[in-house]
């Protein structure tokens, strides 16, 4: 993670089994699990530059935001706003490179507003218990 | 790198997260570590290295034997710096990355 003193950047990779093709239009198909489009009970996408897209997620909350880059099946980058970016705009890019018969994909999203209400620790800590442990609370931090 | 990167680098993959998980119900060998893995055990020794780098575990001789556990306490630096964001690209990468995984093993 990059902090500078108003906004975050986040940084994430995954080696993905298929080809390039493949994963780049995985990732703007809502059908897909694990897309940012995906579990939303409503949906608009236009994934092309200066399209729009505005995704609601089942728990309600809104994001919206614009394409600035489709370039298949290397780079999608799109603006990204939601109750967490304060209504600023966002940067996410996510790029996918050949790495033989996988995909190396790098998501980085940056110019996240660094508050107290964007951070959300205490919902982070919990995330990582969970994914670690299965249940929160066996290993014991003080 | 700084010790927060190590952490949550070591943190990041999901295969580092399930050793993480198996050291948190006690110590073990490093071949009991691997067991669950489809994977080579030289790829097992780099994530464990990956573990050592961020402090995440301990290595003791017992006998014959290296004893590996987990040691939790760095994991509170992590929590401090935990973004929602964060939080949200892991899960969905790794649904992502899992959806593909499973594509691979239908026949």
């Amino acid at each position: 993670m990059k902090k500078t003193k108003d906004t975050l950047d986040l940084s994430f990779e995954r080696k993905i089994a298929a080809p390039q093709q493949e994963v780049f239009d995985a990732w703007l198909n809502p059908l897909v699990p694990g897309t940012p489009w995906s579990e939303s009970k409503k949906l608009i996408l236009d994934p092309k530059v200066d399209g729009l897209f505005y995704w609601v997620h089942e728990s309600g909350c809104p994001h919206f935001g614009r394409f600035t880059k489709v370039q298949s099946p290397a780079l999608i980058e799109h603006t990204w706003m939601s109750p967490n970016t304060l209504g600023v705009e966002s940067k996410v890019s996510v790029r996918f490179r050949k790495k033989g018969k996988h995909t190396l994909m790098t998501l980085r999203h940056s110019g996240i507003p660094n508050t107290k209400k964007g951070r959300g620790h205490e919902w982070g800590w919990n995330y990582f218990l969970d994914a670690f442990y299965g249940a929160a609370g066996k290993v014991s931090i003080k | 790198m700084d010790s927060l990167s190590d952490l949550l680098t070591a943190v990041s993959h999901p295969t580092r997260r399930a050793i993480i998980g198996r050291l948190s119900r006690g110590p073990a060998r490093f071949l009991d570590i691997a067991e669950p893995f489809d994977l080579a055990l030289n790829a097992v020794t780099k994530h464990l290295k990956l573990l050592d780098r961020a402090g995440l575990i301990r290595r003791k001789r017992k006998g014959r034997e290296v004893m590996i556990s987990l040691h939790a306490k760095p994991l509170k630096e992590v929590a401090v710096w935990v973004h929602e964001y964060e939080r949200f690209w892991n899960e969905r990468l790794d649904s992502f990355e899992q959806h593909f995984r499973e594509k691979k093993q239908q026949p």
